[in-house]
């Protein structure tokens, strides 16, 4: 995990302050987590409901990715979660942050994740189609 | 005789120590230069107040970069370059040109004396550039922004409702901003006197800001750091520097009156003969739910304007404090107009303005826009960048994210504003002086 180029996209993610938590997933599978030290610790008492949340979200993502889909978010008490699908996939990179955060500006950062993970995602798959040519 | 080459290059650094951030930002910038820059604009986003500090980024920067250049700069929310669309990082712009001369200045204490500090900063710059042959003039100047300053018993709040605490608040206002140099920039104040001292420059710059939390900002002078503080690049060159402003913003048709304002102007207590805040949801038609800390996603998109010798001056509202509404700096008119902007709209000022600049033989382009035009596009100004890119093709540009945008020209007049996008670009040069 810790040498997963896609866990240090997300490690660079998570010293955001306002990024409470950060992973890439699908529905009922987190892919990838940070490598660090994990969590920030105000998620740890709602994880589970917004786990819930999540998954529920990752059906309508699952039904409407490939019709262009690319981003969803839902307010949970405190906290916001942000969803940044990759196109055409049922995964997506998921954020937690608080409310009241500047999304706007949490937003760009998000999106140049997006963009990193998925040129890894691209690297990743002409690797494995040179490995079984 | 072979004409002087102009060169500009734009670095940048990811990195999150700070140390190697300024290594990196300047080498990247340098690097594509074949002489040494003849000065040096550096900006970062706050993140490194945490990564090493401010000094050490700057330590950085001056391994790597040569003894002597001139160089300014500060917090910025974002920036967007070459490179890509950021809202973490740093970003140099480096230029190297012959015919041109170029000088420093700055000035202190900018919430406190702010007509001292900018005829201070003027001084330096004036006595450097008092020979130089050129008749073009450019300054880029960069002010420390407006912070929030923290109320007892509150902390940092752009929000307060209740009334005790607000009257407090509005009271401790005065002594936090002059002693303890926390609240408005005062950066209006500022561009009058820059524009007095300097009236035949041009120029652009903006407010030093952090992550728009507005807690703290730092500016950038040489090799040492400053805050509440004006720091300026004086240019005087041959190539023509032309300014243009848009803003994507348009008139509701709502218009408020205001019928009791204080605070040199910058606090309303009253809207149309009501208590400011309720006067101001009767005109929006909002529910008094809408009043939390969130209430800047919606404000973003509907600020205050007033119309003064035919420019437009929008206003974005920056604390609430009981019934009071405090605005980022002086409402010079008493009729407000309530302006309003889509995503679409702040994207089409991008064309709108680029459009003045698309017969110059463009050599560079500088821009400044509002933190709030940032927060409310959010990932959409990856479409600016696109547009820019498009526009600029090779030509090297930098946009810098501010919390208030500064332009003056003796043609277009002179602005503190908010909301707006300002871009400036030096273009080929005329004959020989």
């Amino acid at each position: 995990m810790k040498d997963d180029p896609i866990a240090m996209v997300l490690d660079d993610l998570l010293k955001l302050d306002d990024i409470l938590a950060c992973i890439v997933a699908r529905r009922n599978m987190i892919s990838v987590m940070p490598s660090g030290e994990g969590f920030k610790p105000e998620v740890n008492r709602i994880w589970d409901v917004i786990k819930r949340a999540m998954d529920d979200v990752f059906t309508v993502i699952g039904q409407y990715s490939s019709a262009g889909l690319s981003e969803m978010e839902f307010r949970l008490q405190d906290n916001e979660v942000l969803f940044y699908v990759f196109p055409d996939t049922e995964n997506a990179l998921v954020a937690i942050v608080p409310a009241l955060a500047n999304k706007g500006l949490l937003e760009v950062e998000m999106e140049n994740a997006r963009r990193e993970i998925l040129k890894i995602m691209e690297i990743s798959e002409k690797e494995k189609l040179i490995a079984t040519a | 005789m072979i004409e002087p080459k102009f060169e500009a290059a734009v670095g940048m650094s990811r990195k999150w120590d700070a140390r190697e951030a300024g290594r990196e930002v300047a080498h990247s910038a340098i690097e594509k230069l074949s002489h040494p820059p003849d000065f040096f604009l550096l900006f970062s986003t706050i993140h490194y107040d945490k990564y090493g500090g401010f000094q050490e980024f700057l330590n950085g920067v001056w391994e790597v970069l040569p003894k002597g250049t001139p160089l300014v700069g500060g917090t910025v929310a974002g920036f967007i370059n070459p490179q890509g669309s950021f809202t973490r990082g740093a970003t140099a712009l480096a230029v190297s040109y012959d015919d041109m001369d170029v000088a420093i200045g700055i000035g202190f204490k900018t919430k406190k004396n702010p007509q001292k500090a900018a005829k201070d900063c003027c001084k330096m710059i004036k006595k450097e550039l008092k020979n130089s042959l050129y008749k073009n003039n450019l300054l880029f100047e960069f002010i420390s922004g407006g912070k929030i300053p923290q109320f007892p018993g509150i902390g940092r709040r752009r929000v307060i409702k209740s009334g005790l605490v607000s009257k407090m608040a509005t009271k401790l206002s005065n002594f936090s901003l002059k002693v303890l140099q926390y609240g408005v920039g005062r950066e209006e104040e500022i561009l009058d006197s820059l524009s007095h001292e300097l009236p035949d420059y041009t120029i652009i710059g903006g407010s030093s800001i952090d992550n728009n939390n507005m807690k703290e900002n730092f500016q950038f002078f040489g090799e040492k750091l400053y805050t509440n503080s004006i720091v300026a690049l004086g240019v005087k060159t041959n190539q023509n520097v032309d300014i243009n402003t848009t803003y994507g913003l348009k008139e509701t048709g709502i218009k408020i009156k205001i019928t009791k304002k204080s605070g040199h102007d910058r606090v309303i207590h009253e809207i149309d003969g009501y208590p400011a805040l309720e006067g101001f949801l009767k005109k929006m038609s909002w529910p008094y739910d809408f009043i939390d800390e969130r209430l800047y996603r919606k404000t973003f998109f509907t600020p205050f304007g007033f119309w003064k010798e035919d420019l437009l001056f929008p206003n974005v509202i920056g604390l609430i404090l009981g019934k009071d509404i405090n605005v980022g700096y002086k409402i010079e008119e008493n009729e407000l107009h309530l302006l309003s902007a889509s995503g679409k709209s702040l994207i089409n000022a991008v064309d709108e303005n680029l459009q003045e600049f698309k017969d110059n033989e463009n050599q560079l382009g500088i821009i400044i826009a509002c933190a709030a035009q940032l927060e409310a596009l959010g990932a959409n100004i990856f479409t600016v960048r696109e547009k820019l890119i498009n526009f600029f093709d090779e030509v090297p540009f930098l946009l810098v994210y501010v919390g208030g945008e500064d332009t003056y020209s003796a043609k277009k007049g002179k602005r503190h504003i908010n909301e707006s996008f300002n871009v400036l670009t030096l273009s080929k040069n005329l004959p020989a002086n």
